[in-house]
């Protein structure tokens, strides 16, 4: 453990250790330079609260405080805290012996944020480019980044992120269901077992994963629409700057096709 | 490894490296085109500028010539709209029009040889309409082309046949019980290549449907405009993208595309360029269809449209702005075009 | 690191195919099917394919799922003149689209202007219906809990929302998206232009929020279960109805990481009810619109939730409001 026994203990059911104390500054100081914002903005109303990031002429300098610089100290105070709780997390589960998948996994979603704030905006030449803090705002900027491109649904990264986001839902749905359902029997009933599961899927579709099988399953599906999100915002505009239809012109045109 | 291992990834690589060559890649130019941190940017691949740059190359204008001097209707036979124009400004013009309209051909490619001032040939009554119609925009549509005016240039590039125009696409499908004819779900280049609606021209741009669908007010209150509808909206608002080389921001702000206090000045412009565009589609070009020949009308039958890319041509103004047509007094009277044709609400000249 | 990370399984244990549990006496569907072995699943899952229990509802499903996929299929190879060539390069932009709005809900529209949609969707209600009383009576056979059946029918009210009880008050069939890759994704566009900014509906920010959720659900639960595997911690059932060190490492991992935690029951009381809302509030943000609230951003507006923009240039006034505009 980083810090060795100087942070090794407990507040309540927090552990701190050295990363904790690194989570809690990072978080507290994004915190109160969002609130900071705020003020400035002159609103308490949660929903219109914005901070918005510097206008695209600063280019990838440092802006004034009120005129976007505060947006990229709470950038870095975002990414701080994320990295900060993704290593506490490691430091935890090696403390119980526990494999390092959950942090792992985290780092995917921790992905997808960096990648709309500095790989996109570092691509495009300026961090203006990233997504307002607000709650109401930063569904603006979707909507308005979305229709840069006239319409984003046909991207072909953000049809796969999509489809494992739903897929994600169904798949979670499924498992949640079967174990409940093996261990909430009708009144009266013994709790059932694992080849229970098991027998019910193979009745219902002819397959069941199994046991291991579908959280394996479950965390490649939610990871995955957290990657393909990433990569999708990342191809638009850096490689690709028409709207999305005309990108399929390739299979459209592919040669053995295209002369009828 | 296994053979089918290695197979397997040598197929995914292949497909991966295929699909990376249909993207392009950075540096991009991004725009800002509202407040910061709204989303509201327009993107642009600096190659792609740049090919726009030169191929939006205009031709030197002939110096002008005295405006002194006979008028053009006195010495010429069958000279209906340029008649008051001076005979020297007259035969520049013309020498210029066949510069912007048919370069290879000449003057031949409106005029019989020997008897200029015959009819013979449709193409000198098709010019004489279009001429018409250069001075109509520039008299009475300043409201959408401003001090920058159009010349025959505008659309021609040198071409006899404008590069974008449009006609009623007619696409293979059976008939009969099947459905098979909905206007819609097909491959569409005027809307983008997305499956809206493939035929919004006519719609919109030849007849004059109603083009807005959003409600005013919050509550329901009265608008019927359904959700297929709205499709065609956006199949129009798509072609309006595409020929101007710009996205939905560029005039709107997308959380509320319906409000003008939200949108930007080009979209007041671009309502006046979609009447324009009807004015010239049902009082120029439609009436012309009976004098092309059958080869030069569409698959059925119909004669050629204008829409928005037949003058901008992908850029968000015709030739970047080039004032070429303020060289040319010539083409902004209106004195020609009587008053019976003049659409009500049209600027006075 | 050098550590298994129990990701693909490395050895692959090779019983004989298990059968399933002994049906109840007196139940008329056998199983089919000789199970097989799948490799590939095997590094993964299980590897075992089969036996499939087919019944009534089952073979009525598919029967009517066909249908309907045959009446989907045809109408878009019709769309392209019957080219197979061109049904192949066009289909993501292919559909079966519903009547036009001027129909509005005839009971039989003219087969080429909806019909054929109308019956195609009769056809999947069916068949989606008779799969969820299918999950639903296969649970209770196995004299399990209904979770799965219940699940789903949030889903298929989603569904049903979507085609058939919004356009009836709407009064209008034109109003359900079509079937067809492209063109169903070209009416939820239109869907959120035509109603003012589906982002600014409060119900369909709660399902994005389940839907998220579900993610960072899933991620962590499948997570935490490989990394207690070691310990067995996939045998939920059993931890659950006797915790053992592997959910009390789990356990004491989140609550350590975030203050609270979860049993290995309750996770997927957690997860259930994060999947099962997603679309259950989507659902009724959609039938919500055009009902109740035709514009959601001038809601927003009136609610006082939308922020404010300051402004670039004067305020563009509506050229169709000006004196003397053409029309």
């Amino acid at each position: 453990m980083l810090g060795g026994d100087l942070f090794d203990f407990w507040v309540g059911p927090f552990y701190v250790g050295f990363f904790g104390v690194t989570t809690i500054f990072f978080a507290a100081l994004g915190t109160a330079l969002i609130a900071w914002g705020a003020a400035l903005q002159g609103t308490g109303n949660i929903w219109r609260i914005s901070i918005a990031p510097p206008p695209l002429s600063v280019g990838l300098g440092l802006a004034p405080l009120a005129q976007g610089g505060l947006w990229q100290l709470i950038t870095i105070c975002a990414i701080g805290a994320f990295v900060s709780w993704a290593l506490r997390q490691a430091e935890i589960a090696r403390k119980l012996g526990m494999g390092l998948h959950v942090p792992f996994a985290f780092s995917f979603a921790i992905f997808a944020y960096v990648s709309l704030v500095v790989i996109r905006p570092l691509l495009l030449g300026a961090w203006g480019n990233g997504f307002p803090y607000g709650i109401i705002s930063h569904l603006d900027w979707v909507s308005n980044v979305g229709y840069q491109y006239l319409s984003f649904h046909y991207n072909p990264a953000h049809m796969l992120a999509i489809t494992f986001f739903f897929t994600n839902v169904l798949a979670l749905s499924l498992h949640a269901s079967l174990v409940l359902s093996a261990i909430n029997p009708p009144a009266g009933e013994t709790a059932k077992t694992a080849e229970h599961e098991n027998t019910f899927f193979r009745d219902a579709i002819g397959y069941s994963i199994g046991t291991l099988g579908i959280h394996r399953l479950g965390m490649f599906l939610a990871i995955s629409a957290s990657f393909w999100s990433g990569v999708c915002i990342i191809l638009s505009g850096p490689f690709w700057t028409q709207g999305w239809p005309a990108w399929w012109s390739w299979w459209l045109n592919l040669p053995f096709w295209s002369g009828h | 490894m296994k053979m089918s291992t290695s197979f397997a990834i040598a197929a995914v690589t292949v497909v991966l490296i295929g699909l990376a060559l249909t993207l392009t890649s950075p540096p991009v130019d991004v725009v800002q085109n509202g407040y910061r941190g709204t989303g509201l940017a327009l993107v642009y691949n600096p190659r792609d500028v740049k090919t726009e740059l030169a191929s939006s190359k205009v031709p030197e204008a002939l110096p002008r010539a005295p405006d002194s001097g006979p008028a053009a209707g006195k010495v010429y036979q069958n000279v209906q709209v340029l008649g008051d124009v001076s005979v020297g400004n007259f035969a520049r013009l013309m020498v210029s029009i066949t510069t912007w309209v048919a370069p290879q051909q000449g003057c031949s490619y409106c005029h019989v040889a020997g008897n200029f001032a015959a009819d013979t040939l449709y193409t000198k009554i098709v010019a004489r309409r279009m001429l018409k119609m250069v001075k109509f925009i520039n008299a009475h549509w300043t409201t959408h082309v401003g001090a920058v005016g159009v010349t025959c240039f505008t659309c021609h590039r040198g071409q006899n046949i404008p590069a974008y125009t449009w006609f009623t696409p007619d696409p293979p499908h059976a008939r009969g019980i099947m459905e098979s004819d909905t206007g819609e779900a097909r491959p569409a280049p005027v809307a983008g290549l997305s499956a809206l609606p493939f035929d919004p021209i006519n719609t919109f741009l030849v007849n004059n449907a109603e083009i807005r669908v959003q409600s005013e007010t919050a509550l329901p209150a009265g608008d019927r405009a359904s959700t297929k509808q709205t499709e065609w909206t956006y199949a129009l608002m798509m072609h309006f993208s595409q020929s101007l080389g710009v996205n939905c921001v560029f005039c709107h702000n997308s959380r509320a595309f319906e409000q003008w206090q939200q949108s930007t000045p080009q979209r007041a412009t671009a309502w006046y360029g979609i009447r324009m565009v009807r004015a010239l589609n049902t009082q120029y070009l439609g009436p012309l269809v009976s004098v092309l020949p059958v080869d030069q009308r569409g698959p059925l039958g119909d004669g050629p449209k204008v829409v928005c890319a037949t003058c901008h041509q992908g850029v968000y103004k015709p030739l970047f702005g080039n004032p070429l047509a303020q060289q040319f007094p010539e083409l902004w009277h209106d004195a020609a075009t009587p008053a019976a044709e003049m659409p009500a609400g049209a600027t006075k000249p | 690191m050098a550590e298994f990370q129990n990701i693909f399984t490395r050895v692959k244990v090779h019983g004989p195919a298990y059968p399933g549990v002994p049906l109840t006496p007196g139940e008329v569907w056998p199983r089919q099917m000789t199970p097989v072995f799948v490799s590939l699943l095997g590094r993964i899952g299980d590897a075992q394919v089969g036996p499939i229990r087919l019944g009534w509802t089952g073979i009525a499903s598919l029967i009517s799922g066909f249908i309907a996929i045959e009446i989907i299929g045809l109408n878009m190879m019709a769309s392209v003149n019957w080219s197979p060539i061109q049904f192949v390069r066009q289909l993501p932009w292919l559909a079966l689209e519903p009547p036009p709005p001027g129909i509005g809900l005839a009971l039989f529209p003219p087969l080429a202007e909806g019909g054929w949609w109308l019956l195609a969707g009769f056809f999947l209600t069916a068949a989606i219906l008779l799969w969820w009383l299918r999950l639903y009576l296969m649970a209770r056979s196995l004299r399990m809990g209904t979770h799965v059946a219940w699940a789903f029918a949030a889903a298929i009210w989603l569904y049903l929302v979507l085609g058939f009880i919004r356009p009836i008050l709407m009064g209008s069939w034109g109003e359900a998206p079509p079937f067809g890759i492209f063109p169903h994704l070209d009416w939820t566009a239109s869907f959120s232009l035509r109603y003012g900014n589906l982002f600014y509906d409060p119900f369909h920010m709660l399902s994005i929020v389940f839907l998220y959720g579900s993610a960072v659900l899933f991620a962590m639960h499948g997570a935490t279960v490989l990394a207690i595997s070691r310990f067995g911690g996939e045998r939920e059932v059993e931890q659950a109805l006797d915790r053992g060190t592997a959910f009390e490492r789990g356990a004491l991992f989140w609550r350590w990481t975030m203050g609270f935690n979860a049993t290995a029951e309750s996770i997927h009381r957690w997860a259930w009810w994060f999947a099962v809302l997603c679309p259950l509030c989507g659902g009724i943000g959609i039938l919500l619109s055009g009902t109740v609230v035709d514009n959601w951003y001038l809601w927003g507006v009136k609610h006082g939730i939308a922020p404010a923009y300051p402004p670039l240039w004067p305020p563009v006034a509506d050229p169709a409001t000006l004196p003397g505009a053409p029309q």
